[in-house]
């Protein structure tokens, strides 16, 4: 059980992941669905930031008057990526559903079964 | 020349960007420039091939920075599919010419060929990286320019099947994504051969065994597997066609691509087994190859049928490499490459069916057989590779995977590969059957005339590349023999 105290932040990110992936799986409103996966993506960028975390270690940013440890800089160049990425299907996402309600008159999943 | 690698994935990827901004003040330009970029790919792989079948495995350092500290691009036998995916990407853009002048905006063309090239660099530096983040934002790049141009041209339910491929892309994404990261935080770096070498002497086999398990989740749910595939069939049956032929033909080869690139990096690992990992995809395949093709048989809509084939055939590709020893994994590895050829010309060839006559469905299209006979002979050349009989390009790699069962000692996957066979058999011959000898169902079928010969000759030359690989096959199966033999369970 130490070692869930220790890890206290992985397993709170392992369960908002899972958060996310249930409204993804469970909501009908398209919009919802759309927030569970930026829920998803938020626990996954977390997780990977704070695995870059080092105790007591400063901003790797080298000058004359730090010394290490520093911090793994190197996550925090793959979340900004991540970011983009999760930004660009965001927005990709809510053009659909624009064009879906235009389509359709509805954004419920079950309402739109029938459409179909 | 050092640069063709890094430029191979580069050109397309900023001509793509580039697109709009050139055919902002001449609309006609943006086919021919993104043909021309095509082009340049085609021949920057074939040269890429040449050098990797002279000299084996070879590897660019991005900026500079040596591995593993800098991004590594490496061009390994594998990577050869980039030809493939280059001449597919080509002829699908001759083919667009006529066909998208139709299905869209003139206003709208330029994008859609932008989104085209970004989604053939990101296909190409794909296949061509070493390092696992990297791999991750090429798959991004695909996946993104896939969803967009699944949409593309509007229609009744293509911005909903749209919506549903994205969900499903985004979620084993973040999947991936998240599995990178414990990767990462386990061993320190992400290049794929550096994260072999330090998880050989790691001992935590809990966040090992998660890292497996989510990598092969989240590529199985991007190749559209039997239970995951629930995204696949709307998506590409909803396609504009030519879309329909890169997503099918390529885009679903990320997930199964991704398998033979992320596995050898769980080789050396003392802690944590990979035969049952295997075994599980074994089951799965044979799942899937039963799954797709009995779904299939019940498809009144011709491109749905070809969706659901498709799934049929990723089942293959799984069980080939299930199967855990050379042959199978030899199978698998050319099967990605000819199932890409065999289901560009299915669809090519249907989506000129259904852009000359305007239906869709098998008793609409009675007798098409008689009125283009051009395209249904292309048409019937691809479902007798797709059913993998012996002189076509379907047969080397089906041929491979029953003999990998055997050997493997499980003739029970043997049969379930011939069983696959027999029932694909059963659902094309319907459409050769409805095709060529039933009489017309419609009146307006007599006066269809031929498909214009942009969207014929790529279509015609994917039946001829149908025959000739078959003909051919060995030399696939010698290119990426070194390549099978460096794979977990594959020497």
């Amino acid at each position: 059980m130490v070692g869930l105290w220790l890890n206290i932040d992985y397993a709170a990110f392992v369960a908002l992941f899972c958060i996310g992936l249930y409204v993804v799986l469970a909501k009908q409103n398209l919009i919802k669905k759309l927030l569970g996966l930026n829920i998803m993506e938020t626990a996954v960028f977390a997780f990977i930031v704070t695995s870059g975390m080092v105790d007591f270690g400063a901003a790797p940013i080298i000058s004359d008057d730090t010394t290490g440890p520093f911090a793994s800089p190197l996550p925090h160049a793959l979340i900004l990526t991540g970011i983009v990425v999760a930004l660009s299907i965001t927005a990709l996402a809510l053009s659909l559903i624009v064009e879906i309600y235009r389509r359709c008159g509805t954004i419920e999943a079950d309402e739109l079964k029938g459409v179909e | 020349m050092e640069l063709w690698l890094p430029l191979a994935a580069a050109v397309p990827l900023v001509a793509g960007a580039l697109t709009p901004a050139i055919a902002r003040r001449h609309p006609g330009l943006a086919r021919p420039w993104a043909l021309a970029v095509a082009a340049w790919v085609l021949a920057a792989a074939v040269q890429l091939t040449r050098r990797v079948v002279l000299e084996g495995p070879f590897s660019y350092p991005l900026g500079g920075w040596a591995r593993p500290y800098g991004i590594e691009l490496r061009f390994d036998e594998f990577s050869a599919v980039a030809v493939v995916i280059a001449m597919v990407a080509g002829l699908v853009l001759v083919y667009s010419g006529p066909y998208m002048r139709l299905a869209l905006r003139a206003t709208r063309l330029p994008w859609y060929y932008s989104l085209l090239l970004i989604n053939l660099g990101g296909l190409v530096g794909f296949v061509t990286t070493g390092d696992l983040f990297n791999l991750f934002v090429f798959m991004e790049i695909v996946s993104v320019s896939s969803y967009a141009l699944v949409a593309v041209a509007g229609g009744r339910i293509a911005p909903l099947a749209a919506f549903k491929y994205l969900m499903a892309g985004a979620v084993s994404s973040a999947l991936i994504l998240f599995c990178i990261g414990v990767l990462h935080a386990l061993t320190g770096t992400l290049n794929m051969a550096d994260i072999a070498a330090r998880l050989a002497t790691a001992e935590a086999p809990a966040p090992i065994l998660l890292a497996l398990a989510g990598l092969t989740a989240g590529l199985l749910v991007k190749s559209a597997l039997f239970p995951m595939h629930a995204w696949l069939p709307d998506a590409h049956a909803s396609a504009p066609s030519p879309v329909s032929a890169m997503l099918s033909a390529l885009v679903v080869k990320v997930g199964v691509f991704g398998l033979l690139r992320v596995y050898p990096m769980f080789a050396a690992v003392d802690v944590v087994r990979l035969a049952p990992m295997y075994e599980i995809l074994a089951w799965l395949g044979a799942l899937s190859i039963v799954a797709g093709a009995l779904l299939a048989l019940f498809q009144q809509d011709i491109k749905l049928m070809l969706a659901y084939s498709t799934i049929s055939n990723i089942g293959y590709i799984v069980l080939g490499i299930g199967l855990a020893n050379e042959l199978g994994m030899t199978g698998a590895g050319i099967h990605i490459a000819n199932h890409a050829i065999i289901k560009a010309t299915l669809f090519l060839a249907a989506g000129a069916i259904i852009h000359q006559t305007g239906r869709r469905t098998l008793h609409a299209l009675r007798g098409v057989g008689h009125v283009m006979p051009w395209t249904c002979l292309a048409l019937a050349v691809g479902v007798f590779s797709i059913v993998g009989l012996p002189p076509t390009v379907g047969f080397p790699g089906k041929w491979y995977l029953a003999l990998g069962a055997l050997e493997a000692g499980r003739p029970g996957f043997a049969v379930v590969l011939l069983a696959g066979a027999v029932l694909i058999f059963v659902y094309y011959i319907r459409i050769l059957n409805a095709f060529y000898f039933r009489s017309p169902s419609e009146v307006g079928m007599l006066s269809v005339r031929e498909a214009p010969v942009a969207m014929l000759l790529p279509v015609l030359v994917l039946a001829a590349l149908c025959l000739a690989g078959g003909l051919l096959g060995r030399w696939p199966a010698m290119l990426i023999g070194p390549a099978i033999a460096r794979l977990p369970g594959g020497g």
